[in-house]
């Protein structure tokens, strides 16, 4: 029953924060403990987190302006970003070698150019594939048959596709039907019905919580689900059991 | 039902687009209605330009699920000879509760005359007007703070408050200058805050509860009205006590 105030009701783990300032956007979100504060108030237990500076700028940079975010306490889990180039793939074959990869979140090269083509993304790809490293990749930022053939080539790599809209309502069942190892995040997903419809045909171990904020709050979409046809075996699945499994990590253990 | 608040969604439709998986299915609509305690959707069809065809769509669909929609007119300026009749057959022969316009779909911005006519009907006849405002030239919140005061008993509702973080500065400060301006809260932005800038901003009386359903699922969008850090004052009147206000004796739909 839906009251005027909202709590989860089962352990929250955030697919899909972005900390830091984007150069012509400064975050609302403006300290470590700010955006604790904020997990805090939506019941939000743990996050994977990134940061802002990598989504346009340089993802060698911007993984370094990460650090000054991750503290004690095993809250708040990296992803490095990451592109197809040799700085880029050394810095996170280190930071791997250091064990303290996850997951990674590929950089859209698309913008300049570069398409997401095995012939491109080769090496990233296989080694990601054979690290048992998932990736998360914007589908805002995608092409959805680049996405699909690429990605068809690395059947072992697992993947988050992130942001899906209303405005890929045709691509997402398909993407989800062709990469069998593809996880949805639930942000932006609000066609009518679209969170039931989609674990009725692939599965609640298919989805996973994330809200992207700063992007968007973190609560409309954790509401959201929360009033769904899901059991609570799979709302807990959808809101943390998916994402540690994706991460290689056993539920309540940080 | 939330809290003893019956719940009214100002913002709905009942055409589909399948490009964007948009379904008007009635059983997908209730399901979620009811998944979240939303009693009543004030539901429009934007789609035909001539209103009839867009309307007796509506009105069919009102028909088949007694109690829980309002219809809303829609009439569009590119068919000026249709507006009035349209109109007045909306109104007072298919019981709708007040009135839906488009502009992205015409020539003209908001302010432009070829939309008096319909102002000038809800003016008359103390109406509200559900307007799409947003970042499109044509559908700048701005333009309400031109033609509020002139229909100063229309109410004038500003969809999406604006949607983006400049328009919905113009719907704010609209809603501010004009006693008979309103800020409706769907949108596909679930941008932090912004329920609690509308309110704080703009007063909780002004601001009414939507979703854009079928287009957008109505759980995230109530989600964003439950999960704001605003009084429970506030969002008993953001989610039914404004719209009955605005509605009167037309939200007690046949049930």
């Amino acid at each position: 029953m839906t009251s005027l105030s909202f709590e989860p009701r089962v352990p929250v783990f955030d697919a899909n924060v972005c900390v830091g300032d984007k150069r012509d956007e400064p975050s609302p979100c403006r300290s470590r403990s700010d955006l604790l504060a904020e997990m805090d108030a939506r019941g939000v237990g743990r996050a994977v987190i990134y940061h802002a500076q990598t989504e346009t700028i340089s993802p060698i940079a911007g993984n370094r302006r990460l650090e000054d975010w991750l503290g004690d306490g095993g809250r708040l889990i990296p992803q490095w970003s990451v592109l197809p180039t040799a700085d880029s793939i050394s810095q996170a074959q280190t930071l791997h070698a250091q064990g303290r990869v996850r997951c990674v979140r590929l950089h859209d090269t698309r913008p300049a150019g570069l398409p997401f083509r095995p012939w491109a993304y080769d090496l990233l790809l296989s080694w990601l594939s054979e690290a048992r490293i998932p990736a998360w990749i914007s589908l805002p930022d995608a092409d959805a048959h680049e996405l699909v053939t690429t990605l068809q080539a690395y059947p072992e790599l697992v993947t988050v596709l992130v942001g899906a809209h209303y405005t890929h309502a045709l691509w997402v069942r398909p993407l989800l039907g062709a990469l069998h190892n593809a996880f949805l995040e639930s942000s932006r997903y609000e066609p009518i019905g679209g969170v039931e419809a989609l674990c009725d045909e692939f599965g609640a171990e298919r989805l996973v919580y994330g809200s992207w904020y700063p992007r968007h709050a973190m609560g409309p979409n954790l509401f959201y689900l929360h009033h769904t046809n899901l059991s609570d075996a799979d709302l807990a699945l959808v809101c943390a059991g998916n994402l540690e499994r994706i991460l290689g990590r056993e539920a309540g253990h940080d | 039902m939330i809290d003893g608040i019956r719940v009214i969604d100002f913002h709905a439709h009942v055409f589909r687009q399948d490009s964007a998986g948009m379904k008007n299915d009635p059983a997908l609509m209730l399901h979620a209605m009811d998944s979240v305690g939303v009693d009543v959707a004030c539901v429009n069809h934007i789609n035909h330009p001539d209103g009839a065809t867009s309307n007796d769509l509506t009105v069919r669909f009102v028909a088949q699920h007694p109690g829980r929609f309002i219809g809303f007119a829609y009439v569009s300026p590119t068919m000026p000879q249709r507006i009035i009749p349209e109109l007045t057959r909306a109104i007072d022969e298919l019981g709708f509760a007040a009135i839906k316009v488009y502009s992205p779909t015409t020539p003209w911005a908001l302010n432009q005359p070829q939309w008096d006519p319909i102002y000038q009907f809800a003016d008359e006849r103390g109406l509200a007007i559900l307007f799409h405002t947003g970042p499109s030239p044509r559908a700048q919140p701005r333009y309400l703070s031109e033609i509020a005061p002139r229909f100063p008993r229309a109410k004038f509702v500003a969809g999406h408050s604006g949607n983006t973080p400049e328009e919905r500065a113009q719907a704010i400060a609209a809603a501010q200058a004009h006693p008979n301006v309103y800020l409706e809260t769907c949108s596909t932005f679930y941008t932090p805050g912004v329920i609690e800038q509308l309110v704080d901003e703009a007063g909780a009386d002004r601001v009414l509860f939507g979703t854009d359903m079928p287009l957008m699922d109505p759980r995230p969008q109530l989600g964003k009205i439950i999960t704001a850090h605003i009084t429970d004052e506030a969002k008993r009147k953001v989610l039914g006590d404004n719209a009955r206000r605005l509605l009167g004796d037309r939200t007690a739909v046949p049930g």
